[in-house]
């Protein structure tokens, strides 16, 4: 047994043959030491050139979103769609214990490298495919966007103001929630396969992640109440109060789940501006018992808020145990003392960008600590190390393979 | 078929959502989770009042949100202000290759049941602890829900219409977030212990998952020191795209066009009209320019339709588009979910049968199980502590007479155990 293993997924290798799509997910391996041999089309893939990036100059290697989704990976080049690259990547997916591709559904098999193919050389390996549908129904073939997953994944007609359109969070979550689901069963496949020797094919779609992760206005509750939620503003429809509250210099949200908690809530109101009716016992009990009065107990609420500074009533709230956290803007989040006595942003160098900050560890391992690596590959920065020294690819048949447009 | 994690056991001491959901997806891919619960501290979302018969009270086996979250796990309370419980928790920690928790921050310490008490009873145990701010730091006592980190994160003010100052879910988005990304972080680490034999802790803080997963967003701040522009559903790279309002009462559908061809193949869709050729709208950047007179044209199309016909059309044309679905959509008329039976019918000890949401694992070699729905506080405590420790019904009975371990409250659901 190695008792080293300094990384918690030292020893794993991943080919990843992902876009935006997929991305995050090998990112979350690479973090945690799994050898993530990003392969891409010869000139590189086409979300090197997604906007902005750094200094707003565009360039292959100077994509925000490329360079914070593709630290730690090693990055080669293939043409797939030529019988050399396949026969590399086939070589290259006898050394791998995971494959994670992003590919419309049949592609790859199309190409000669799907499920059936790879695993009958290497029966151990997994291959996760992360799509907009799966690899299923009737809609597989559907065209996939955030957008449109997060729609047809019900998160968008619960988001938002009543009055306005439906809403997407920022940052692409349909993908980057897809690719925490995808990373997460690619290891419990591994597990598996690690017992007993026989690898699977993961079919993540993008659709049912979004679906499963709005389960609290899911069917569960539908079916419960008869009611199909909506967009509400801010406030959490099972909670109240809950949503965003203004105060002198800027917003907080507030929830309150408990008995307890309004209160304790109640009595602060009441201390501070003089309002006795709040303190009404038909006002206690949980939030059900609050839920017809939900506007008047808001300007109860916004009473107390209104009168504090952001810092003042966050720090004053949580002091009485009460959920009040301010609405931050990114500039907020980057100077947060919390964050910042934690050290949680990091920088990595890269050789081209220079010294980029970025958000850090999602998690903390004791053994086993997140960690970046390396930067983001540059296009094919890899391709000698791993095909000549990994493979044993004569470097003049990789001269060309170059020359050949192969890599 | 056996089961992906069959033969790994879990122990919760969980509450809320960010906890009981990893514990629900390793029971799903066929480990035994047990929930340890007690009376004192009542899992808030056990604190459900039927909205159809409010005058039932608090009915703690009815939340459809607990059942689901909880579905194929094995129930068992204990004080664990109690000594003798303490030593009953550790005796099943001593039994498991996984601890989950998500009790305020320090609680479990407390309690003599922190990683420090854990790990000599199992080196090779792997402990996730999952909170807001994290185990330490300044504010690792505060108290927060899922839409409060989202307020905290940044996500909150980053996402919404640009004429709003913030947008926020109504499905406390961290929850399900960080529990993925705390499943993640486990199965890492039994990665390790199987490699290493060594067990390690893992603490989770909600907080830094979700702005990790705004990483791109957060770096126009942190590399370019400009606060990013609030998108709405627009796109810096894609246009048109965003979500148009179709025929009938609040409905939508969403579109995203992010190439020249693609934008070639609405026109036709479109029947090429006049407006569409202008030069305005030739290129990507050019549509980039002028999106908000693009979005009022195509608009002007889907609004005389609904949004199915405007999905179909539009993703026969090779262009993503797609319903913007409400709850009964997904249940009753998504045809792809359908033909995927991802919602499933699970049994419930009360309800009879209910349905549940899907786990999205997509494990085809190993299938997943959902298992009973979520039941009675202590509703498998004869298994937990006879089966499993090995005590005897006098041993139990005296435990309960200790008030070390409690029985379920509702005689009728204390259904003599079988496999959750």
């Amino acid at each position: 047994m190695d008792t080293t293993g300094a990384a918690a997924l030292g020893g794993r290798r991943v080919l990843e043959l992902a876009d935006e799509k997929g991305v995050y997910c090998g990112k979350l391996l690479a973090d945690m030491g799994a050898d993530v041999i990003k392969v891409e089309r010869p000139g590189g893939d086409a979300t090197r050139q997604i906007p902005p990036f750094v200094r707003d100059e565009p360039d292959p290697d100077g994509s925000l979103f490329f360079l914070y989704t593709n630290t730690s990976k090693r990055g080669v080049t293939l043409d797939l769609g030529r019988a050399e690259g396949q026969d590399l990547f086939r070589r290259l997916a006898r050394t791998a214990d995971l494959v994670v591709e992003t590919f419309a559904p049949g592609r790859l098999d199309g190409l000669g490298l799907g499920y059936a193919s790879l695993s009958a050389a290497n029966p151990g390996l997994v291959l996760t495919s992360i799509t907009g549908f799966g690899q299923t129904g009737p809609h597989r073939d559907f065209r996939p966007a955030d957008i449109v997953a997060s729609a047809l994944g019900g998160s968008m007609y619960v988001t938002g103001e009543a009055e306005d359109p439906p809403v997407r969070l920022a940052g692409s979550q349909a993908y980057v929630a897809a690719s925490v689901a995808a990373a997460a069963s690619s290891l419990i496949a591994l597990y598996h396969s690690s017992a007993s020797g026989r690898g699977q094919h993961v079919d993540i779609s993008i659709e049912e992640v979004t679906t499963s992760v709005t389960h609290i206005c899911g069917v569960g509750k539908w079916l419960d109440d008869g009611i199909i939620p909506r967009r509400s503003g801010t406030g959490l429809f099972a909670s109240v109060p809950s949503g965003t509250y203004p105060c002198r210099d800027g917003t907080v949200y507030l929830m309150v789940n408990r008995p307890l908690h309004w209160k304790a809530l109640a009595q602060w109101i009441h201390e501070e501006t003089g309002n006795q009716e709040v303190l009404d016992p038909i006002f206690e009990g949980p939030s059900s018992s609050r839920q017809p009065v939900r506007e008047l107990i808001d300007v109860f609420v916004g009473d107390l808020t209104r009168r504090f500074t952001v810092d003042a009533i966050y720090h004053e709230a949580q002091r009485r145990h009460l959920a009040v956290t301010p609405l931050n803007t990114a500039a907020a989040v980057a100077r947060d003392p919390h964050l910042a006595a934690r050290s949680y942003c990091v920088e990595v160098e890269h050789p081209k960008a220079g010294r980029l900050k970025q958000p850090g560890a999602p998690y903390r391992h004791s053994e086993t600590p997140w960690s970046v690596s390396r930067p983001a590959p540059g296009v094919g920065q890899h391709n000698e190390d791993v095909f000549c020294g990994e493979l044993g690819v004569p470097e003049a048949t990789l001269h060309s393979f170059r020359s050949g447009g192969i890599l | 078929m056996t089961q992906a994690l069959a033969g790994l056991r879990v122990v919760e001491f969980t509450a809320a959502m960010a906890g009981p959901w990893i514990g629900r997806f390793l029971a799903y891919c066929g480990a035994e989770a047990i929930r340890i619960e007690s009376k004192q501290h009542p899992d808030v979302v056990r604190l459900y009042v039927p909205p159809r018969a409010p005058e039932l009270g608090t009915q703690p086996q009815l939340s459809p949100w607990f059942t689901d979250w909880n579905a194929g796990k094995r129930f068992a309370a204990l004080d664990l202000t109690h000594p003798r419980a303490v030593e009953l928790a550790k005796g099943l920690v001593a039994k498991c290759d996984v601890v989950i928790e998500n009790y305020s921050t320090g609680v479990m310490d407390k309690l003599g049941l922190g990683y420090a008490d854990l790990k000599p009873v199992n080196p090779r145990l792997v402990m996730l602890s999952t909170s807001g701010y994290g185990d330490r730091g300044p504010c690792r006592d505060y108290v927060t829900w899922g839409p409060n980190i989202e307020a905290l994160s940044g996500l909150g003010a980053l996402s919404g219409l640009p004429s709003r100052e913030c947008a926020i879910t109504q499905y406390a988005y961290p929850d399900a977030l960080s529990a993925l990304h705390g499943l993640f972080a486990v199965m890492c680490a039994l990665d390790h212990r199987n490699r290493t034999g060594a067990g390690q802790y893992i603490s989770l803080s909600q907080f830094e998952t979700t702005v990790a997963a705004l990483g791109p967003v957060m770096m126009e701040l942190l590399v370019n020191g400009r606060e990013p522009q609030r998108p709405g559903n627009g796109s810096l790279h894609a246009a048109p795209h965003g979500c148009y309002r179709c025929a009938g009462e609040d409905r939508w559908c969403a579109i995203a066009v992010s190439s020249d061809a693609e934008w070639e193949r609405l026109r036709e869709v479109l029947d090429d009209p006049a407006w569409a050729r202008d030069p305005r709208f030739a290129t990507r950047a050019a549509r980039l320019e002028n999106a908000a007179e693009l979005d009022r044209r195509i608009e002007e199309w889907t609004r005389e339709r609904t949004p199915g016909e405007v999905m179909l059309r539009l993703q026969s044309a090779g262009i993503a588009a797609g319903v913007v679905q409400n709850v009964e959509d997904q249940l009753r008329h998504d045809p792809q979910l359908r033909a995927r039976r991802f919602f499933e019918e699970i049994d419930h000890l009360k309800k009879g049968r209910v349905v549940a949401t899907g786990v999205p694992l997509g494990l085809t070699g190993t299938p997943g199980r959902s298992g009973r729905a979520g039941a009675a506080l202590g509703q498998d405590n004869d298994y937990v502590f006879g089966t499993l420790l090995g005590m005897t019904p006098g041993e139990i009975q005296e435990c309960i007479e200790l008030g070390a371990i409690e029985t379920p409250d509702d005689p009728q659901g204390a259904v003599p155990s079988r496999p959750p």
